[in-house]
C-alpha cells in the first residue's frame, strides 16, 4: 500500500530560507556524528533539502557545527 | 548592487576596540568609493568553536550585512586573507528577506526555554518521525 506523501517539515513551519547561522535548527537535520540526514529521513522537499545542505556546510566552515564528532577534544 | 553578508571570526586575543577599528577599515572599502552601504552589524561576541581553528578554542563572531558593487569584493577579501588576527571569514550573497542576523543572545534565551512552549509557531517535528 502506498504511503501518503510526508509533508516537508520546513514548509509546514513556514520557513522560506534556511539560515546557516541558526545552528540549533540545523542540528535537527544532522546525525549525532554531524552527517547530513538524507531526504528519506528528513522528509523535506527538494528545495529545502538543498538549502539545508548548503546551510550545514556553511555552518561547519564557521565552526558552528562540527565536521566530525569528537574532534575538538 | 548586490546584497551580501559576511561573518568574521576574530581571534579572542584581539581587544574589542581593535576589532571595531579593523571593521571600519574593511567596510570603508565596501561603502566608500564603491558606493555601497552597511545595512546591519551584529556582534555575537565570544563564542566557543566546535573545533579548534589555528589552535583557538573560541572566536569573536561578527555578522555584517551590506550592499555593494561586486567589483569591490576582490580587494576586500584580499585584505581579509592577509589579516592574521582573523581566524576565518565567510562572504555570501544575502538573498530573500532581510532578516536581522540571529543574535547569539536571543538564541541562548530561546534554548533555555522548554522546546515545547516555544512561541515561534509550529515547530519542526522530530526528524524521521513516521506519520
Amino acid at each position: 500500500m502506498p504511503r501518503p506523501a510526508k509533508a516537508c517539515p520546513l514548509c509546514e513551519s513556514g520557513i522560506r530560507q534556511v539560515n546557516y547561522k541558526d545552528e540549533s535548527t540545523l542540528r535537527r537535520f544532522v546525525t549525532e556524528q554531524g552527517k547530513i540526514l538524507p531526504r528519506r529521513m528528513t522528509g523535506m522537499c527538494a528545495r529545502h533539502q538543498r538549502q539545508t545542505t548548503t546551510a550545514v556546510k556553511r555552518a561547519r566552515y564557521l565552526a558552528l557545527l562540527q565536521f566530525v564528532k569528537g574532534y575538538a577534544d | 548592487m548586490k546584497n551580501y553578508e559576511v561573518v568574521y571570526i576574530f581571534d579572542t586575543q584581539v581587544p574589542e576596540d581593535r576589532i571595531n577599528e579593523k571593521l571600519e577599515r574593511y567596510h570603508a572599502l565596501l561603502a566608500g568609493e564603491a558606493g555601497g552601504e552597511i545595512t546591519a552589524t551584529d556582534h555575537w561576541g565570544r563564542r566557543q568553536l566546535t573545533y579548534p581553528i589555528r589552535r583557538s578554542a573560541a572566536g569573536y563572531y561578527v555578522v555584517v550585512q551590506f550592499r555593494t558593487e561586486p567589483r569591490a569584493l576582490p580587494e576586500f577579501e584580499r585584505l581579509l586573507k592577509l589579516d592574521e588576527e582573523l581566524l576565518r571569514y565567510l562572504v555570501v550573497l544575502h538573498e530573500g528577506e532581510p532578516t536581522a542576523p540571529m543574535s547569539i543572545a536571543t538564541k541562548a534565551d530561546r534554548r533555555r526555554d522548554d522546546d515545547e512552549d516555544d512561541d515561534e509557531g509550529p515547530l519542526i517535528p522530530t526528524v524521521g518521525e513516521e506519520v
